[in-house]
């Protein structure tokens, strides 16, 4: 079986500063990874150098067992999202998520059944003429990830892509990336700081501390771990949970 | 309510009279067939001038045509150029000091700046030819330019540019679908900004052009020194024609925000 992504010991520094030291991962088919770990720990740069837009001090990336570390980031099948969801001001919704499809210079009948059919799944009927300013913020983030999706990448790197929703918003966008990752086979490594959502979105879980990246057996390994602040959230809402009693 | 909008509605009468004013005085000027003091109005018109124009080897015609040449070809490179350059400077880690350095043109008169360059245009037989007036004018639209186009390559841009290559986009494909579309309104501006600088170049141009190229610009000034206030009239009217033309083109650039 194809392992979509793999790292081998990769390594990051800027300046004196040892940001990603020998990281090592691999992951299977249609699974999400979620990364956690505290601002400035490494998450993004190491999302970076997966995409392409960061060069390594040394290490090496696969995607589908193929070395990418020469390719240029257009060439690697590896799509990144931010958190923004930097839809182009200048496109309707239409043709911001068939935005991908127009650059790989797709048939137009194709383009328009691909493209209403994620308009479709991401449950934005009607919307397909609206421009970006024309829609809420969880409607430009589902946008986002229809464009970043429609080219089914080998895999996707999401850089807390829900970091600027409210709560309920949030949910319902991690409810739907969870359905749509399932149907569509999405493999994704999906960083985040917040514990509960990491939790609610990877099938495994990983955090980064001083540079080096664990990835946990299980969810209830990660739970029981005392290196990424699991513990400390639950005595809170344990202690809220006391006093309220 | 109703006399706040008369006041307003009066005043903004007075302003675009004060702007329309100066160009119908110089066309009505061009047509007078003479117009003396203390006579309010010219006595009789004439056509004359205007039609000699558009006559075969009329000197003021050709300085029109070579005026535009210039000042298009300037506005096209130093706005397509300035793009590309500022955003090499955006991004490289010593964009202050090379911003400074945009600035340095501006520091000096364009005369004296020409005069400082005068020597290395006669060395490279660039002097009194349409090749080193276009080059002249560069020498300043095109840091214009650069420092106009610098505020659009924010973090947000490069962002922008990071998601367009993980999609699949090449360099070319993200200038032609993103960059561009998104610069549309600052291009236009830039274009219509360096458009002036060349087409009221005076200074440098004498210099550089040693009296030999001969834009309308200095054609307007050589009638002023031979007091042909008619003829001058005539050649300030078609100087300020295509910047008209140009802010008709260009306003809902320049007062609307598009996106």
């Amino acid at each position: 079986m194809v392992t979509p992504l793999e790292t081998k010991h990769i390594s990051k520094s800027y300046g004196n500063e040892r940001v990603l030291s020998d990281i090592n991962l691999s992951l299977n088919s249609n699974e999400t990874l979620s990364i956690l770990g505290r601002s400035g720990c490494g998450k993004t740069t190491l999302l970076k150098v997966l995409g392409g837009l960061e060069s390594p001090d040394g290490g090496t990336v696969f995607v589908n067992q193929t070395d990418i570390q020469t390719l240029q980031p257009q060439d690697r099948d590896v799509v990144y999202l931010y958190q923004e969801a930097l839809l182009f001001p200048h496109l309707t919704v239409f043709e911001n998520i068939a935005f991908g499809l127009r650059l790989r210079k797709i048939d137009e009948k194709k383009v328009s059944k691909r493209t209403h059919t994620m308009i479709r799944k991401l449950q934005l009927n009607g919307m397909a003429d609206r421009m970006p300013d024309q829609l809420s913020g969880g409607q430009k983030q589902r946008v986002s990830f229809g464009r970043a999706l429609i080219t089914n990448p080998s895999v996707l790197l999401l850089d807390e892509p829900f970091g600027n929703l409210d709560a309920y918003t949030r949910s319902n966008m991690q409810e739907l990336f969870k359905q749509i990752a399932n149907d569509l086979t999405i493999t994704a490594v999906f960083v985040t700081h917040n514990v509960k959502e990491a939790i609610l979105m990877g099938d495994r879980i990983g955090s980064i501390s001083e540079g080096g990246l664990t990835i946990y057996p299980s969810v209830e390994a990660f739970v029981e771990s005392e290196k990424n602040g699991v513990q400390e959230e639950i005595e809170f809402w344990q202690s809220i949970d006391k006093n309220t009693n | 309510m109703t006399s706040t909008v008369n006041i307003k509605s009066f005043w903004a009468k007075v302003l675009a009279a004060t702007f329309i004013f100066p160009v119908a005085y110089l066309l009505v000027l061009s047509l007078a067939e003479s117009w003396l003091f203390p006579e309010l109005f010219p006595v009789s018109f004439t056509a004359e001038r205007w039609s000699t124009l558009f006559s075969t080897n009329s000197e003021l015609f050709n300085s029109l045509l070579l005026s535009l040449v210039v000042a298009v070809m300037v506005a096209f490179i130093s706005t397509l150029s300035g793009f590309y350059t500022s955003k090499q400077l955006a991004y490289h880690r010593k964009r202050k000091l090379w911003m400074r350095l945009s600035y340095f043109p501006f520091v000096l008169s364009p005369v004296i700046y020409a005069a400082v360059l005068y020597y290395y245009f006669i060395e490279l037989n660039l002097a009194g030819n349409i090749g080193g007036v276009i080059l002249g004018h560069i020498l300043i639209a095109y840091p214009y330019s650069v420092i106009l186009f610098s505020g659009f390559w924010g973090n947000r841009t490069q962002r922008i540019e990071q998601l367009v290559q993980t999609l699949g986009g090449n360099r070319w494909q993200t200038y032609k679908h993103v960059f561009l579309p998104l610069a549309q309104g600052l291009l236009l501006i830039c274009f219509f900004q360096t458009f002036l600088i060349s087409w009221f170049e005076y200074g440098l141009t004498t210099i550089i052009g040693v009296g030999k190229v001969q834009t309308l610009t200095l054609k307007v000034f050589q009638y002023i020194n031979e007091a042909n206030f008619y003829n001058a009239a005539l050649a300030s009217s078609l100087l300020i024609l295509p910047p008209i033309i140009l802010l008709y083109f260009n306003k809902k650039y320049l007062f609307q925000k598009r996106w």
